[in-house]
């Protein structure tokens, strides 16, 4: 997989060198340069061209689009990793604390009703017994 | 209260124990007549529901003590007890997001880009929001240029406007272990010219000023020590040759 995309970079990087070559080239433009510009406008559009190719390569990644409002504002997108993983193991504790929670409450109101209703606990927890595990 | 809820859901007035028209659910069967022995349960309600679910279908024997007595769910393995950071085999890249500090900047996780990408994207039209709002005509297939479309591209001389120099403007670039890095071009490029690298260009002077001076120090104590003015062999006239 880590394949796909270091061919995908590949062709990125030297797609937006070429970018940039052509910046300088137009930047200062001088007429002996008009050959080199017309070369580089032409690797411009294989470049286009490779990078076409790629996509069948990679039509099953998805990327989340708050990634791209943390690129679109200038930010890390590691960032937006980071915070996935922190929320996820926020509320890992936070579920776990209410399945804690619920497990000692059952626990004390079974023990609270067998003293007051013997009998009928008894049988509770003889049906939940044939049930599966309460 | 028990009126009320008996004109709301038509219950007849004569069905088992006065107090069962007030938990009126729903029009339903008439309630099967109650046996002897089940009367004697305190605070137990025969089964008006049309539709009970599965724990009240079973027979009676299991049911005529707990009325409202559901089966459990079927159990997950994996829940909120689990630790799903692990489950998930998720520890490294915890540890390296979590456990290090990242930097907030887009230039620390792309330091060779080119050009001001920490800028936000709707200043200068480059957001990849607008991207996904207004997407680009695609399915046409790329072809080269031909020498007729090239013609477009004819440049005037000079450097450009100040207001189109961008491009040059770029972040200070920090070493990084990309591997990608060696494959600089090789092919000629025309010089860049001194207006549009006035930072380097800058640099370069600061870097080479050192340099000249050393340089320029070798030369005089050469000259010095060869020339006719040299206070060692003859005259007193001090050497202008310095600013040369």
């Amino acid at each position: 997989m880590a394949e796909k995309f270091d061919n995908l970079e590949e062709h990125l990087e030297k797609f937006i060198e070429n970018i940039r070559q052509l910046g300088i080239i137009v930047s200062d433009f001088q007429p002996s340069s008009q050959a080199v510009l017309n070369q580089k406008l032409n690797f411009m559009i294989s470049g286009l061209q490779d990078i076409d190719k790629c996509q069948k390569q990679l039509h099953d990644i998805n990327v989340p689009l708050e990634v791209f409002e943390y690129i679109d504002q200038g930010r890390n997108p590691q960032l937006y990793t980071k915070e996935c993983l922190e929320r996820a193991l926020a509320r890992n504790e936070q579920v776990k604390g209410k399945i804690d929670t619920m497990t000692k409450f059952k626990s004390l109101l079974i023990s609270e009703l067998s003293k007051v209703f013997p009998e009928e606990m008894a049988k509770y927890k003889e049906k939940r017994g044939e049930d599966g595990p309460s | 209260m028990t009126e009320m809820f008996s004109t709301l859901f038509g219950q007849n007035e004569a069905q088992g124990p006065p107090g069962s028209s007030s938990l009126g659910f729903g029009p339903g069967k008439a309630p099967p007549p109650i046996p002897q022995n089940q009367v004697s349960m305190a605070g137990q309600m025969p089964p008006q529901l049309v539709d009970e679910g599965p724990a009240l279908r079973k027979s009676g024997a299991t049911n005529e003590h707990f009325y409202l007595l559901r089966e459990l769910p079927v159990g997950n393995e994996l829940t909120g007890n689990t630790n799903l950071i692990t489950h998930y085999n998720l520890e490294h890249a915890y540890n390296k997001f979590c456990g290090k500090k990242v930097k907030e900047k887009l230039s620390n996780f792309l330091p060779e880009l080119p050009g001001m990408i920490d800028c936000p994207g709707t200043q200068d039209g480059s957001s990849l929001r607008s991207l996904i709002d207004k997407p680009p005509v695609c399915g046409n297939s790329f072809s080269p240029l031909t020498g007729a479309s090239l013609t477009g591209f004819r440049l005037h001389t000079g450097p450009l406007p100040e207001q189109y120099r961008l491009m040059h403007i770029q972040p200070p670039k920090k070493k990084s272990k990309h591997k990608h890095k060696h494959h600089r071009p090789q092919d000629p490029l025309p010089q860049e010219t001194p207006s549009d690298t006035d930072p380097k260009k800058k640099k370069k002077k600061r870097d080479d000023d050192p340099d000249r001076k050393k340089k320029k120090k070798d030369k005089k104590k050469k000259k010095n020590r060869h020339s006719p003015d040299h206070p060692g062999l003859a005259g007193s006239q001090p050497s202008s040759n310095s600013l040369r």
